[in-house]
């Protein structure tokens, strides 16, 4: 649940970037980081390994500004795509508030997303939340590939989205659905919360 | 100083007083701040929480995996200021110490001190408060405009 702040009107929540290795979970923090007025956002931090790749998580905290009367704050977190790095995956995931699920469109990596997703859904399970229950917004990434190389939303929405949850096609590299697909989570987080109010 | 919920306030400002640390920060064990004295910018108490709370957390999870009682505390220990991390239970749940500290105090000291604050703590912690109405109904149009802003769209 998002934590409020009542006496400074504040509203923290924490959304989590997840799916498997290379799908371009940290290119899209990247995207944001690089797009979000320096006021409104504080440093990126990436514990990565010397190649580069998520080895705990990146995090990355945003201001959007006053809904409501109160200042929100969003904390983006990636997770360690790698399936190697379950554990990890476990500690970043808990006490998130909504999920983006990012799928690799490649048609070659369509195991590694069901194996993501399928891995998703145990670990919220591990900690007593039932993935129907949590905002959850899927990203189909990389759909700026040859189209031979992918699949399309529909053929991915078939595959992943058995829930009808919204989703977004996405180019995280240049940017394309990373805005569209913040907003989509961000706003059914704050609708739950709107609809389920804290109890502090 | 800042905290979340005013009754934080009086056990932490004795604590700060006591074992002259030099920066507090009191987390949830997800990351989420409670309350924290010595930071400047809010975006940056975030990161710190963030890390503090992957750091008990994995040491946490290592415990387990070595078949370990659990490790209620971590300390780095630097040439100039030391990091003391504890987890603590209190009413509201497992919270999560970050104390940073310099010569003018002692690791002896803030570990005494602190285990007195995660005592009145959770002598001080209220009982759950029901519900309250957060956001109006209309926030969806605030929030796209927000968004619409960050973004510069």
């Amino acid at each position: 649940m998002p934590l409020v702040n009542f006496t400074t009107r504040e509203i923290t929540c924490k959304l989590v970037y997840y799916g498997p290795g290379r799908c371009g979970k940290t290119t899209n923090l990247l995207y944001v980081h690089g797009r979000v007025p320096e006021d409104r956002r504080g440093n990126m931090v990436s514990l990565a390994t010397q190649s580069d790749r998520t080895l705990f998580f990146d995090f990355l905290p945003l201001e959007l500004g006053v809904i409501s009367g109160f200042t929100t704050r969003f904390q983006l977190y990636t997770v360690p795509g790698q399936v190697y790095y379950n554990a990890t995956r476990r500690l970043v995931l808990q006490g998130a508030d909504g999920v983006v699920f990012v799928v690799d469109s490649q048609a070659r990596r369509f195991d590694d997303n069901l194996e993501s997703f399928q891995n998703l859904q145990e670990n919220l399970l591990e900690q007593g939340v039932d993935i129907r229950q949590l905002p959850l917004v899927l990203q189909y990434n990389k759909q700026d590939l040859p189209p031979d190389l992918i699949l399309s939303p529909p053929d991915l929405d078939d595959a992943f989205n058995f829930r009808a949850v919204p989703s977004h096609p996405a180019d995280a590299l240049h940017g394309a659905g990373v805005f569209e697909t913040l907003k989509a989570l961000s706003g059914l987080v704050l609708q739950r919360l709107a609809t389920r109010p804290p109890s502090l | 100083m800042r905290a979340l919920e005013a009754w934080v306030e009086e056990p932490l400002t004795t604590f700060l007083s006591e074992s002259a640390a030099r920066v507090t920060l009191l987390m949830t064990s997800s990351g989420q701040v409670v309350a924290q004295h010595g930071f400047t910018r809010a975006l940056d108490v975030m990161s710190a929480a963030a890390l503090g709370a992957g750091i008990m957390a994995s040491t946490f999870e290592l415990a387990r995996v070595m078949g370990s009682r659990p490790l209620g505390a971590v300390v780095h220990h630097g040439s100039s200021v030391g990091v003391y991390l504890a987890a603590f239970e209190t009413p509201r749940g497992r919270w999560l110490g970050l104390v940073v500290f310099g010569g003018e105090t002692s690791l002896g000291l803030v570990q005494l001190f602190f285990a007195r604050l995660a005592a009145d703590l959770a002598n001080a912690a209220p009982t759950a408060e029901p519900p309250r109405q957060v956001l109006a109904e209309d926030f969806e149009a605030e929030l796209n405009s927000s968004l619409r802003a960050l973004f510069g769209r």
